[in-house]
């Protein structure tokens, strides 16, 4: 990459250029406004320098890179706070289940923070379980850059990948990822959606195309959105609430923009629920046909691990899959859930299993459903099905209050849920989170693991 | 009651009826029959006979089913959405003509029907069976009446061993309209101002085991156990996707009559019932929005005083579990996108003149209904060049609506009027295939056709 004395050159004509000059699919077309420094690495080490780039990292100032020191010599223009880009390369994989059983997939890795030029090296073999987490702010406008970088294992297979958005409201179908009624991107390609984010709330994301196939091997991460309540100043009533009374306390966070503190939490935790069937991962590994309508499920995990993997903290041991992977780690993300005597725990359940329904408890703590597919649980706040806008003053206290306390949610593939766990004179110790679908507590013959986790509560 | 069903339908048969409203009317509607309307007793009339016959399914398969159809019709599946009015005295008279087994020429089981959520129904003629009265024979006919007591989604199923009668076709829909409403022409589903829609479709959701289809077709029913059985096939409205997408009765699906495809103009409020008919439960995902979910079983979600559907609630995934039915409301104006959906530039002559709601108010324009607030707005990324995409059959070729954009060769071409199209389907994806060919099972899609487009 060529280092670049400063102009004010636009991003946008830049990443143009660099396309243009990466000839067909060399080099990952990603767009990115304000993205032009990256930190150099050669040889898998940094250099220390800066270097333009295009790591789908934003950055706010200009420097000169051809003086000592590379200072600031102004702002960038093109630089917007409240843009937020990520790189997703799709490919393929391995993962270790939680019996050590060698499971191949497909799958998201994270090249945010990685110039452009090595995602179609360093997303192969790379496929993450769950997907890398996307997590945004209300307000920010979204810039996806989605590299195809093609199934090292499957050279027969020339699949397009594509991410859908699932539960974006108002969605236009050229950004909603289904193959079937937009576009999809093939190998070697770089296509970036493009979303304005208006509505918080837990959702979910996955690749849509053969979406049986493509997500039974896996190609599902969590997504949600944080409301803009969380900026309220503290000992004010909350932002945006005509006639609030609720007093905003540093910290605190919500789950919507409640305007009353109904969904008011301290800590908050994605809590994906999937399940693969390892008979089909092994039949797509090894170019045989495909078990759709046999389909059963025989690993269920939480965020991509079994239990007792979904309580480890830090990397698990390495196992075949960081072999098979060339030393990646593809299962870098938990399911444990952390927390202090007192605070208000905001799990973000989702089911994206595409055979089961799924049912979690958890024991010893009450649980609150506030919200169900990205919405709080309020009933219309007038005549006409109007819900009020979320941005919109007023919003929560209209509508009647539709949350209630259970000790257990259910899902259907593809709902999530809201639930907060309040932890308010609760004794410190380890609880659990599991299914109580019981046949599902387990790790294929290993009859306790599967769709089960920890909450470590300390006082 | 002096509210008729219109002036035409006075006293008209239901063969009349249908045709009329095919004529017009085929898809803003739900297909299906009001029956012999006498207004001057307030009663509908339907003649049903269950039948034998095949079904198609897109692998290029057929498969073994019963079904209700009405006399001189085609048996079909599901069976005749039996739209009535409520308040009015529904009678079923069904007549079952089943083939005999083994050479009999008795049929080789009786056949009812019941009517979950209907109170006071009552079975008259026919033959005595467990839950109701069953018939026979071709002579052997049986007649339900109840009156349609609230306006509502409901089913009607077998009521002889439904565990098989279902799983071979034996259900269907009955759709109760407000008493002030015309079951052809409808403007709302409940006595409220809340259920008022724009468009109503049905999405009932199926599902079958091929197997047991071969076994009672080859004589080998004692050979059937229910409790064992894995569904390779799924349906929405009687019809496996793509199929889904072909109009109301297409001539080729003799007997699977009904479409799920969905249209509707931006800012449109969809009423979608959702039917859990089969013996699974199928999450139903509506890409584009968020639904509004208004009526569970044919009743509103709301407390007693509310004027309002005050429990209404909004979800982007709710499970249709079997025998229950959903009422929601879906609409779409792609609103808070950031860009101009129609591909706005300054000067080309565009205008947006926002309305209360912040949308496009002169309908005349094409861009009637455009979020003003993204007028001129440009789109904020550069689409790749052709040659790193796949194209979907829906695909405009082009990000904005209602633009048709260049394609190559043979890609495209399903979206004539470059309307936004979003797939409906169950989000247990499994669901989603045909004898495990994908794509296929519960899916079907919603095109949001821009203004100028004329949906019948």
């Amino acid at each position: 990459m060529n280092r670049i004395k400063t102009s004010a050159s636009s991003a946008a004509v830049l990443l143009a250029l660099l396309g243009a000059s990466g000839g067909a699919g060399a080099v990952p077309f990603t767009q990115c406004p304000g993205d032009i420094y990256m930190p150099e690495v050669i040889n898998g080490m940094p250099t220390g320098n800066l270097v333009n780039g295009t790591d789908s990292v934003p950055d706010p100032f200009l420097r000169d890179l051809a003086a000592v020191g590379q200072p600031v010599i102004g702002p960038n223009p093109d630089y917007k706070p409240g843009v937020k880009c990520m790189h997703l390369a799709a490919g393929d994989g391995f993962v270790n289940m939680a019996d050590g059983y060698l499971q191949y997939m497909f799958g998201f890795s994270d090249m945010t923070g990685t110039d452009s030029s090595q995602a179609m090296v360093n997303g192969l073999l790379a496929a993450h379980s769950p997907a890398p987490t996307i997590e945004l702010e209300q307000g920010q406008e979204f810039y996806l850059n989605l590299t195809n970088v093609g199934m090292t294992n499957r050279p027969d297979l020339s699949d397009p990948h594509t991410v859908h958005f699932h539960g974006f409201p108002q969605a236009m179908d050229t950004f909603d990822g289904v193959p079937d009624t937009s576009i999809s991107i093939n190998m070697g390609s770089t296509l970036t959606y493009y979303y304005s984010i208006v509505e918080p709330g837990t959702y979910m994301y996955h690749c849509h195309v053969e979406a049986t196939e493509h997500m039974q091997m896996g190609m599902l991460g969590n997504l949600y959105v944080h409301a803009a309540q969380d900026q309220s100043v503290a000992a004010q009533p909350v932002k945006d609430c005509a006639g609030a009374t609720y007093n905003h306390v540093a910290g605190q966070r919500y789950a919507y923009n409640d305007c009353d503190g109904t969904t008011r939490y301290d800590v908050e935790f994605p809590l994906q629920l999937i399940s693969f069937d390892s008979r089909f991962h092994d039949s797509s590994m090894n170019v045989q046909p495909l078990p759709f309508a046999n389909m059963k499920d025989n690993y269920p995990m939480i965020n991509g691990r079994g239990y007792p993997d979904t309580a480890a903290t830090g990397p698990l041991p390495a196992g075949a899959a960081q072999v098979e992977n060339g030393g990646i780690d593809s299962q870098v993300m938990n399911a444990l859930v952390t927390a202090t005597v007192g605070q208000r725990v905001l799990l973000r359940i989702s089911n994206l299993s595409v055979t089961n329904h799924y049912t979690v408890r958890v024991l010893g703590l009450p649980m609150e459903v506030i919200g169900r597919g990205a919405r709080q649980s309020r009933g219309p706040a007038a005549a006409g099905l109007v819900f009020a806008a979320s941005n919109t003053a007023a919003y929560g206290n209209a509508g009647a209050n539709l949350a209630y306390k259970t000790s257990h949610v259910s899902l259907a593939p593809g709902e999530g849920y809201d639930v907060i766990v309040d932890t308010t004179g609760a004794t410190a110790g380890t609880y659990f989170l599991y299914t109580t679908n019981l046949n599902y507590l387990s790790n294929d013959t290993e009859d306790f693991g599967g769709m089960m986790t920890e909450i470590h509560l300390n006082p | 009651m002096k509210s008729l069903f219109g002036k035409a339908a006075l006293a008209t048969t239901s063969a009349a009826l249908l045709l009329a409203g095919t004529a017009f009317n085929a898809e803003a509607r739900i297909a299906g029959t009001v029956g012999t309307v006498n207004a001057a007793t307030q009663t509908q009339t339907f003649n049903l006979v269950v039948s034998s016959d095949y079904i198609t399914t897109p692998d290029g398969g057929t498969v073994t089913i019963w079904g209700y159809g009405e006399v001189g019709k085609p048996m079909q599946y599901p069976g005749p959405t039996l739209k009535v009015r409520a308040g009015y005295h529904v009678v079923v008279n069904l007549t079952n003509n089943l083939p005999g087994a083994n050479g009999l020429t008795t049929p080789m089981m009786p056949v009812s029907m019941i009517f979950p959520g209907q109170t006071g129904v009552t079975a008259t003629g026919g033959s005595a069976g467990l839950m109701t009265q069953e018939s026979n024979g071709p002579a052997d006919t049986v007649s339900y009446s109840f009156t349609a007591g609230q306006p509502g989604t409901y089913m009607y199923q077998s009521g002889t061993r439904p565990g098989l009668q279902v799983d071979m076709g034996l259900v269907g829909a009955l759709l109760v309209y407000p008493s002030t409403e015309n079951p052809d022409f409808p403007t709302k589903s409940y006595d409220n101002a809340d259920a008022s829609f724009d468009r109503e479709y049905m999405f009932m959701m199926t599902e079958m085991d091929p197997k047991i289809h071969q076994l009672v077709e080859f004589g080998l029913i004692n050979q059937i156990n229910n409790t064992l059985t894995t569904p390779t096939l799924w349906f929405l409205n009687g019809r496996n996707g793509p199929d889904t997408l072909f109009p109301d009765f297409a001539s080729w699906l003799t007997h699977q009559p009904y479409s799920a495809l969905t249209r509707m103009h931006p800012g449109e409020k969809v009423l979608m019932r959702m039917i859990g008919a089969g013996r699974e439960q199928h999450p139903f995902h509506p890409h584009g929005n968020n639904y509004t979910v208004i009526a569970r079983d044919g009743r509103m979600l709301k407390t007693p005083a509310s004027a309002t559907i005050d429990l209404a609630f909004s979800d982007y995934t709710f499970d249709v579990t079997p025998g229950t039915t959903f009422d929601a409301i879906f609409t779409w104006t792609g609103q808070g996108l950031n860009w101009d959906m129609f591909g706005h530039v300054a000067g080309d002559g565009s205008s947006c003149i926002p309305d209360a709601q912040g949308l496009h108010s002169v309908a005349t324009d094409p861009n009637y209904k455009e979020p003003c607030a993204d007028h001129l707005k440009p789109l904020p990324v550069v689409m790749p060049e052709n040659l790193s995409l796949g194209f979907g059959g829906f695909w405009r070729g082009s990000p904005f609506i209602g633009a048709l954009g260049a394609l190559p060769p043979g890609e495209g071409g399903l979206n004539l009027n470059g309307g936004v199209v979003h797939i409906w389907h169950s989000h247990a994806e499994k669901e989603l295939t045909n004898n495990d060919i994908y794509p296929g099972g519960i899916l079907t899609m919603l095109i949001i056709e821009p203004y100028g487009v004329n949906i019948p």
